[in-house]
């Protein structure tokens, strides 16, 4: 997908001023954010489940190789196939080409935020092959030519009404008011795709190396679909999403679910194994697994970075952000949004190009909260605000401006001893003198009128702390 | 190099030198480091366990089960729990049922049940079994009111049903359906997810893993418009599970 | 209690904000510190923790203010920061500035378990809530209390705070919705992102209208000014202090 990370003021300040999607996110706080945290307290020993989860996710990780070779031979053994995608464009050829050799003309998608990496949907337009998305919130976006806006829900800045109208357009359809009535025109709209479709392609939640068995969690029924209708399955899934055993999977199951959601389990959970049995009744006859680096190996390979690899993409930190919670998904310009996109999203296209995205945070750390594997995001986001500004590993992507290494230079005069302090109280109070008015400031000038269009600014003390201790004495 | 040589070459580079085999038995590295035996030992242990507690776990499932969005019933055995079908298929007025084929089921039961509705009742079978294509089975799905199976397994701590697709158990008949009735025996209901694992994993390590499991939980749902839940999108809006015994 | 050899020494890192811009916050704090019989230094070299740069990705920038603190508080006892952020920073972030420079970050990670933030200290250490009659009442007050970011997730310090404002005779605690939640100043993000951090600004001040108090108390001034700030503007008649000063009207 294109990434448009650089344009992620204009899309912060779109999203503010947008009346609608304002009180779409309003829904987060106490929606999936507090269901999750009711989850959790709900959990015996959540927090020995996150360490528990978070040490196989660093195990795996760490001995990446010997794992993905093993979901290789067991693949291979249940009798599917496997393609190793070194990045998005290979991963998209693979599938087209397939989807071509085998004649499809229909496919239909479950939820793959890696085939959004991919812009697959594209892909297999250009080629004359129709794309259809089956979960409703993707269905949605699809629809109206957007991008997820939520990693879970990725329709959710829309408000029914708009569903409703865009229903209208699109299918030419009644105006419906009630989202029973929504749901059932997608759920017929798809009815028939289901059927029709002669290639289902879906994402993966886990991938088990003992046993080469991809797991898929969903809600709506539609990962069910695209595993049992079409005659070819294809699942496609960044390298990252490798867990061990298949006794993992209850661990992972409960920390990715309840933090999602906060359900104790997702309506349904389904495992993969190769191709249908040769006595089965239905299924898939054809069975491939993508498995995508795409920019994941350069997190790998630096060790401030390869914990953001460990992400389960619950969605958690996207609703405890509380900047997420104000500017929703579509202003970070590529695929994740949100804490984890901050550091993902840069990584996996452009650094220096998506320089806002690290630096457009409080570091208030929720996020860290939040994060079933307690990621440590804050760390990471400083670490790449560090690598911006003084450019020690990625050297090309060194980026910041005169201005404000001028200032901070500025600044470090100043606070590099106690006389100098008190000499810059005395030039800041002679600076202010023509905006002080009752110990405070209206309009500072540029670039720090930002400050004041919201909020007075104090002025600096005549007499600052350290020239009264000598007053102070002791008693 | 080959494609995949280059993938596999970049990632040993980010890892840096290293031995080939992980510590297994090291923090972290989950149950792979137990063998054969270790794994037996569990499943032979969650067996007796299951038929021990067989009554409270049922219990347990009848509770989680309402909670997940199941219609629960219980019965002490099948003829009752026969009835109590009967109640459901007469009320939405079905016509079509299909039901899969395991043990529970095999019998003729549910024909036997709905004989005297007149519902034409399929099971979902291929080969000798039935005169009907895979095309055909997969219509008759769809067009039918109910889908009704037994289960592999049941798990207490989500309110689950597992499913696990053969030559007795299509995957279709639990999905299609707008209605979904499931017979948990007795003796099936685990404890948590954590033991349906180790039982899958006992599977595999016989050979026996099958290439498809569904753990189903509930009605389909969705809650991608404005957050509010509704039931029914692809998957059966409507669920009973049916406890014997 | 008497200022003897016995008596709790601690040394306070007044912080630059608190220094430069609201004096009147360190000197409540010393006064508070000294009715707890606290024997209270202040070291004159001392600047500033390097936050601000060490927050902007300025690491080399940041790191001699930083190495001169560590340097100035080694071997001096206890240390007291009227600062979530501040007391974050030398507790928890100099590990990450100072990972490349081993004997530092060895003096930095000895100095770190003599770091208090102001109400762990008032509260863990001197027990301020259980001393009878230490607070006396003033004109009755409703409160609510802002958690600040650093404060709550990096220090794990939410308890303390409340439970010295509820020792307070008169004083009503009154929780508002999504105390927790950040206020949107960041440091230079309140300027960078003027926006995004304003919306979240009024959203915190509608949570403390919401609350119908007189004040709202936290215990980083960063916070404070950014809030009470806003609170200003739009003349909402509601008090921003620190709870160093909410101790100091009543003791």
């Amino acid at each position: 997908m294109q990434s448009h990370t650089k344009d992620f003021r204009q899309g912060a300040g779109a999203a503010l001023s947008d009346p609608k999607i304002q009180a779409n996110l309003e829904g987060l706080y106490n929606g999936f954010h507090q269901a999750r945290i009711d989850a959790s307290d709900q959990t015996p020993d959540w927090e020995a489940l996150q360490d528990k989860g978070r040490a196989i996710k660093a195990h795996t990780l760490d001995n990446l190789a010997y794992y993905l070779e093993m979901v290789e031979r067991n693949v291979i053994a249940s009798g599917g196939h496997i393609y190793f995608a070194r990045d998005a464009e290979a991963a998209s050829n693979y599938v087209v080409n397939l989807a071509k050799e085998r004649g499809i003309e229909l496919v239909i998608k479950g939820k793959s935020m890696v085939s959004e990496e991919m812009a697959l949907n594209h892909r297999l337009e250009e080629e004359g092959i129709e794309p259809v998305e089956t979960d409703l919130g993707e269905y949605i976006v699809q629809l109206a030519e957007e991008t997820p806006f939520h990693i879970i829900a990725p329709a959710i800045h829309k408000s029914r009404g708009e569903v409703s109208e865009l229903f209208v357009e699109k299918l030419n359809v009644p105006l419906y008011d009630n989202i029973e009535d929504l749901t059932r025109e997608a759920r017929d709209q798809l009815r028939q795709k289901f059927v029709d479709a002669g290639m289902g392609i879906t994402g993966a939640n886990f991938i088990v190396a003992e046993t080469g068995t991809v797991t898929l969690v969903t809600n709506e029924g539609n990962g069910r679909m695209c595993t049992s209708m079409p005659k070819i399955h294809v699942a496609i899934t960044g390298m990252e999403k490798v867990v061990p055993s298949i006794e993992d999977l209850g661990l992972f199951l409960r920390l990715l679910i309840r933090s999602a959601t906060g359900q104790r389990i997702s309506s349904y959970v389904t495992t993969v194994t190769g191709p249908r049995g040769e006595d089965e009744v239905d299924g898939p006859e054809e069975f491939h697994l993508v498995i995508v680096d795409n920019g994941r190996s350069k997190m790998l390979a630096d060790p401030n970075l390869r914990e953001a690899l460990y992400c389960l993409r619950c969605g958690a930190c996207l609703n405890a952000c509380p900047v997420y919670r104000k500017v929703g998904g579509h202003a970070y310009g590529w695929v994740y949004p949100g804490p984890i996109g901050a550091i993902v999203s840069p990584m996996l296209t452009n650094l220096s190009e998506a320089k806002d995205l690290p630096f457009a945070s409080t570091l208030c750390g929720a996020c860290k909260e939040a994060c079933p594997v307690k990621i440590n995001i804050p760390r990471m986001l400083l670490y790449l605000r560090k690598e911006l500004t003084q450019g020690e590993t990625y050297p090309e992507h060194k980026s910041v401006s005169m201005a404000e290494s001028t200032a901070v230079k500025g600044w470090r005069a100043s606070v590099s001893s106690s006389f100098m302090m008190r000499l810059s109280n005395l030039g800041g109070r002679l600076l202010q003198l023509p905006f002080v008015r009752g110990g405070r400031i209206d309009r500072l000038p540029s670039p720090l009128s930002g400050w004041t269009k919201h909020r007075k600014f104090p002025a600096i003390a005549s007499k600052p702390f350290r020239t009264r201790w000598k007053n102070i004495g002791k008693k | 190099m080959t494609e995949r040589n280059e993938f596999f070459n970049t990632i040993r580079q980010a890892l840096g030198p290293q031995t080939e085999a992980p510590n297994l038995t090291g923090t972290g590295s989950s149950a792979l480091g137990d063998n054969s035996d270790a794994v037996s030992a569990r499943s032979q242990a969650i067996q007796a366990y299951i038929d021990e507690q067989s009554g409270p776990l049922m219990d347990s499932l009848s509770e989680s089960a309402t909670g997940a969005g199941w219609k629960v019933a219980r019965f002490d055995d099948l003829d009752k729990a026969g009835d109590h079908i009967v109640g459901i298929v007469r009320d939405v007025e079905a016509n079509l049922v299909v039901r899969s084929r395991q043990d529970v089921l095999e019998s003729g039961i549910v024909e036997a049940w709905l004989a005297s509705l007149g519902v034409d009742v399929v099971p979902m079978a291929l080969g000798e079994h039935s005169e009907h294509t895979v095309d055909e089975l997969r219509s008759l799905a769809e067009r039918a009111d109910i889908g009704i199976t037994g289960v592999d397994y049941a798990i207490a701590e989500t309110g689950s049903c597992v499913l696990i697709p053969s030559a007795q158990v299509s995957r279709l008949v639990s999905l299609l359906p707008p209605i979904h009735i499931a017979i948990v025996q007795r003796g099936q209901v685990l404890p948590t997810l954590d033991e349906l694992f180790t039982i899958r994993r006992r599977d595999f390590l016989d050979g026996n893993l099958g290439s498809y499991m569904n753990l189903i939980s509930g009605p389909s749902r969705s809650a991608d418009i404005e957050y509010t839940l509704v039931t029914g999108v692809h998957g059966p809006g409507e669920v009973h599970m049916i406890l014997v015994g | 209690m008497n200022q003897t050899d016995n008596a709790v020494k601690a040394s306070l890192f007044v912080t630059c904000i608190i220094d430069q811009f609201f004096p009147e916050v360190g000197e409540a704090a010393v006064r508070v510190l000294r009715r707890l019989g606290v024997d209270v230094e202040f070291d004159q070299s001392q600047t500033c923790c390097g936050q601000p740069a060490f927050n902007n990705g300025f690491w080399n920038d940041a790191k001699p203010t930083a190495r001169r603190l560590v340097d100035s508080y080694e071997g001096e006892g206890n240390v007291v920061v009227p600062s979530g952020s501040c007391a974050a920073m030398l507790r928890v972030f100099y590990n990450e500035l100072f990972h490349d420079e081993q004997d530092t970050l060895r003096r930095a990670q000895a100095l770190a378990p003599h770091v208090f933030e102001f109400t762990e200290f008032v509260s863990d250490v001197l027990g301020a809530e259980n001393r009878e009659g230490l607070f006396h009442a003033t004109k009755p007050m409703r409160v609510t209390y802002h958690e600040s970011c650093h404060l709550k997730r990096e220090l794990g310090v939410d308890l303390q705070p409340r439970s010295l404002i509820k020792s307070l005779p008169g004083v009503e605690l009154v929780e508002m919705p999504q105390a927790e939640v950040c206020c949107g100043f960041g440091g230079t993000f309140s300027v960078k992102y003027a926006d995004i951090s304003a919306a979240m600004l009024n959203d915190k001040i509608a949570n403390i209208q919401s609350a119908n108090v007189d004040a709202v108390v936290a215990g980083d001034m960063s916070c404070l000014m950014h809030i009470g700030g806003g609170l200003e503007k739009q003349e909402a008649g509601i008090r921003a202090i620190h709870i160093a000063q909410l101790l100091d009207e009543r003791i």
